[in-house]
């Protein structure tokens, strides 16, 4: 399925660094200082600093990256270790006038289980004192395509109607600040679009929505603004487009089976697929820069050796190994 | 979007954490505990061995009512009151709003203690009836398990948000606290809520019990005192604590 890209979001920015200049005059809406996180001696998130404006940013790192630890310290829900966090230039632990802006669709599953789709998303509109609770509930759930008048309790929903009301949830009170924890998490593929779709509806609208997850794809259609946090670093951040090139240009190292390593080996480094070779253990494993143009070049070359081939396996294709490449490359 | 006011959160605490709190399982549980005292003072009551029925009331009372009954109910159903949201996550649906944290843990504790007060004050009002030792013994029961309620539940829903496993913590509390060290003198009692609901039986029925020797208004004020600091304290951690 080919998706439609996102649209472009002039309004977005995100900047990373050294923090100058007046926030308010700004339109900063989140501001990270030096954010560092440590549990006993395990460090979630070690010196990360940025500032987000209004639009769609994603939060992108694997899993345990320390994006829910950085979502939390946003929220105020715990404090840094060492560093600052300012959402609309205040602490939301400390502003409750802030914590009214800010609207969290957490990654825990934990919800009221014996309070039905409305009643839970009412709550939430009551908590933040809005008048008429449950009409603004009803349009919450409608936005996430939840009948409100289900009879049944969200402990019996499934995976991606319980994320769809906690979105709602989170949706209720109109924040200006959405923070959303791997909100897309058990959705099937057509939810997973109608949510991307309202991500940057709301983006568009002029809210600040930082959305995370540790799925490239995934990023790839929420938006073209990302921060890529690793082993609680951050690793990268500013354009997706750019960061792509920037991880598709890394080297790659793939295995090949086959009945003859050295020969095809040799081949391989005569006519310039690869960068380096080596035979381990009866396996050709190889370094390249450009897997399309080795993908394109190995079968004709094996076919023009008379060389099979059995098995080819792609060695550090994984999400971890992007993320680890991006934060050794700093 | 408006700061919610103090009643409004408080209601809506009140009515959310009574809703949770209240579980089958809960209530037959406590009321099994409770059933053991009532079917004891039904056969004090009926027993014609008994050569003074009050002494033996209040003793009766203040050894299954006050040291078991009225502090277990209310653990179960105030450490859970916060402790259970804190545990499995929610309390961020709580905390993460435009409200203060006080009317959070008074609606949690009147939440509790409105589970917990009939499931106290009836057996414990029921047993004293039953012992037949009068209308003073049923009146002083009556009171003290009130306040008694009233303030194990303060103690508890601060417990609730100050450790993990508060019900395991409580129980140690009740056995070794309240039940242990709060007899080695009237310095250690005055440390306990039961010397407090003991020197409100003693005082309404003029039967003497070890080391309830407070007056009527001490046994009634100093628990008033610390269900306030109880609650101000469980503001407090609420305020500081992490929340996952």
């Amino acid at each position: 399925m080919t998706l439609p890209p996102p649209p472009p979001d002039p309004t977005t920015r995100v900047e990373v660094g050294p923090m100058v200049g007046d926030p308010i005059a700004d339109n900063i809406v989140v501001e990270a200082f030096g954010v560092t996180k440590a549990f006993g001696d395990v460090v979630a998130v070690s010196d990360v600093s940025f500032r987000l404006g209004p639009g769609l940013t994603a939060l992108l790192g694997p899993n345990g990256a320390g994006k829910s630890t950085l979502f939390r310290m946003l929220c105020g829900l715990t404090q840094p270790s060492k560093g600052n966090v300012r959402v609309f230039g205040k602490n939301a632990r400390r502003d409750r006038n802030v914590r009214g802006r800010i609207g969290l669709a957490p990654q825990q599953d934990a919800m009221f289980d014996r309070l039905s789709a409305l009643e839970f998303v009412t709550l939430a509109a009551a908590t933040h004192g809005i008048v008429g609770p449950e009409a603004a509930a009803r349009r919450s759930l409608d936005l996430v395509e939840i009948s409100a008048d289900g009879p049944k309790r969200v402990g019996a929903f499934s995976k991606g109607m319980r994320q769809r009301v906690k979105l709602a949830a989170a949706l209720v009170n109109d924040p200006d600040l959405l923070i959303l924890d791997e909100p897309l998490t058990g959705l099937d593929p057509v939810q997973r679009n109608r949510m991307i779709a309202l991500f940057n509806e709301l983006a568009a609208a002029g809210k600040c929505i930082l959305v995370s997850s540790h799925v490239l794809d995934e990023v790839a259609r929420l938006g073209s603004n990302i921060i890529v946090i690793a082993q609680g670093r951050l690793a990268a951040s500013g354009d997706y487009h750019a960061l792509r090139e920037l991880m598709d240009d890394r080297p790659h190292r793939i295995r090949v089976r086959t009945d003859q390593p050295r020969r095809l080996g040799a081949a391989i480094l005569e006519r310039g697929v690869a960068e380096g070779v080596s035979v381990v253990e009866d396996r050709l494993v190889l370094d390249t820069r450009d897997v399309g143009l080795f993908g394109r070049q190995l079968a004709p070359l094996a076919v023009e050796l008379g060389v099979e081939l059995n098995e080819l396996v792609p060695l550090d294709d994984d999400l971890e190994s992007v993320f680890r490449y991006l934060v050794e490359r700093r | 979007m408006a700061a919610v006011g103090n009643l409004r959160a408080t209601t809506i605490t009140y009515r959310l954490i009574l809703r949770q709190l209240v579980t089958g399982g809960r209530v037959l549980a406590l009321l099994a505990l409770s059933a053991v005292l009532v079917l004891v003072s039904l056969a004090v009551g009926l027993s014609e061995d008994v050569e003074d029925p009050l002494e033996v009331g209040v003793a009766l009372i203040d050894l299954m009512g006050f040291t078991l009954v009225v502090p277990i109910v209310a653990l179960v159903f105030a450490a859970a009151a916060l402790g259970d949201t804190r545990e499995d996550g929610t309390l961020v649906y709580l905390w993460l709003r435009p409200m203060g944290r006080s009317p959070i843990a008074l609606g949690a504790w009147l939440a509790s203690v409105s589970v917990s007060v009939p499931l106290t004050l009836l057996p414990l009002a029921v047993s004293a009836v039953l012992l037949d030792a009068g209308s003073d013994l049923v009146a002083a029961t009556i009171l003290a398990a009130f306040v008694g309620v009233l303030t194990y539940a303060a103690v508890f829903l601060f417990l609730g948000v100050l450790v993990r496993n508060p019900v395991i913590w409580g129980v140690v509390y009740i056995l070794l606290w309240e039940g242990l060290v709060a007899q080695f003198g009237a310095a250690t009692a005055r440390m306990a809520v039961r010397g407090y609901t003991r020197s409100i039986l003693t005082s309404m029925t003029d039967v003497d019990l070890d080391l309830g020797t407070l007056s009527m208004t001490m046994g009634i004020l100093v628990p008033a005192v610390i269900v306030v600091s109880a609650l101000a304290l469980t503001s407090w951690r609420l305020n500081e604590m992490e929340v996952a």
